[in-house]
């Protein structure tokens, strides 16, 4: 479940701004998801590149390689939007789920 | 890509020493990460393994970035190396063998079964 919530999560990040993975990470870190690593944003930043969700731009760094830069695209900011809709649906109904116990 | 080096896979040798060389320039730690991430993958190769030479690049790549940093190897890939190589295998939708074997099963049945 953490993979789809985790993907939605990353993509609302990058429709921000503009930012790369180390970025992404901390922030996903400083929210409380303290296990996730950069490898794990790294395989769904492929992801979202792969489904042409987000574009890609290199740019140079004062150290070490460039670094790959990622913002959101049109058919992104569909799919951000439909993450949310189905993240409403799904809670709404957990929270129901839970309320009705006694 | 000539017809010889597709056949002979010289021009995966190239690129794989390329790989190697860059890969000696990262730190200890994240070389044997690099030893253990190779490992992993080659589960999901195909009959060359030219499926995971660009797989093996964006690895290489994620780990010199993160390397440069000046992050420690384990904060980058965390305990799972298996798990971030199937994850990594997967999202680039490369099959493994169990999946061709099962594949190939699946199809043989159907074939006998006369469907």
């Amino acid at each position: 479940m953490l993979k789809g919530v985790l993907e939605g999560s990353v993509l609302e990040i990058i429709s921000r701004k503009e930012t790369y993975g180390y970025e992404i990470t901390r922030q996903l870190n400083a929210l409380g998801f303290t296990d996730v690593v950069e490898g794990t944003v790294y395989t769904i930043l492929i992801r979202l590149e792969k489904n042409k969700l987000v574009e890609i731009t290199k740019k140079p760094s004062d150290i070490g390689p460039p670094r790959k830069f990622f913002a959101i695209n049109d058919a992104g900011l569909a799919e951000l939007q439909r993450f949310w809709e189905k993240w409403e649906f799904v809670s709404s109904k957990i929270s129901e789920l839970k309320e009705k116990r006694s | 890509m000539n017809f010889w080096e597709k056949i002979t896979g010289s021009d995966m040798t190239k690129e794989f020493k390329a790989f190697e060389s860059r890969a000696k320039k990262l730190p200890a730690d994240y070389q044997a990460a690099w030893e253990e991430v190779k490992a992993n993958l080659w589960t999901h190769s195909d009959f060359t393994g030219r499926n995971l030479m660009p797989i093996l690049d964006g690895v290489l790549g994620l780990l010199e970035e993160t390397a440069a940093d000046g992050q420690g190897v384990e904060e980058v890939l965390g305990e799972d190396i298996k798990g971030f190589c199937s994850a990594l295998a997967g999202e680039e939708g490369a099959k493994s063998y169990r999946d061709k074997w099962r594949e190939q099963l699946n199809h043989n049945i159907t074939k006998k079964l006369g469907k």
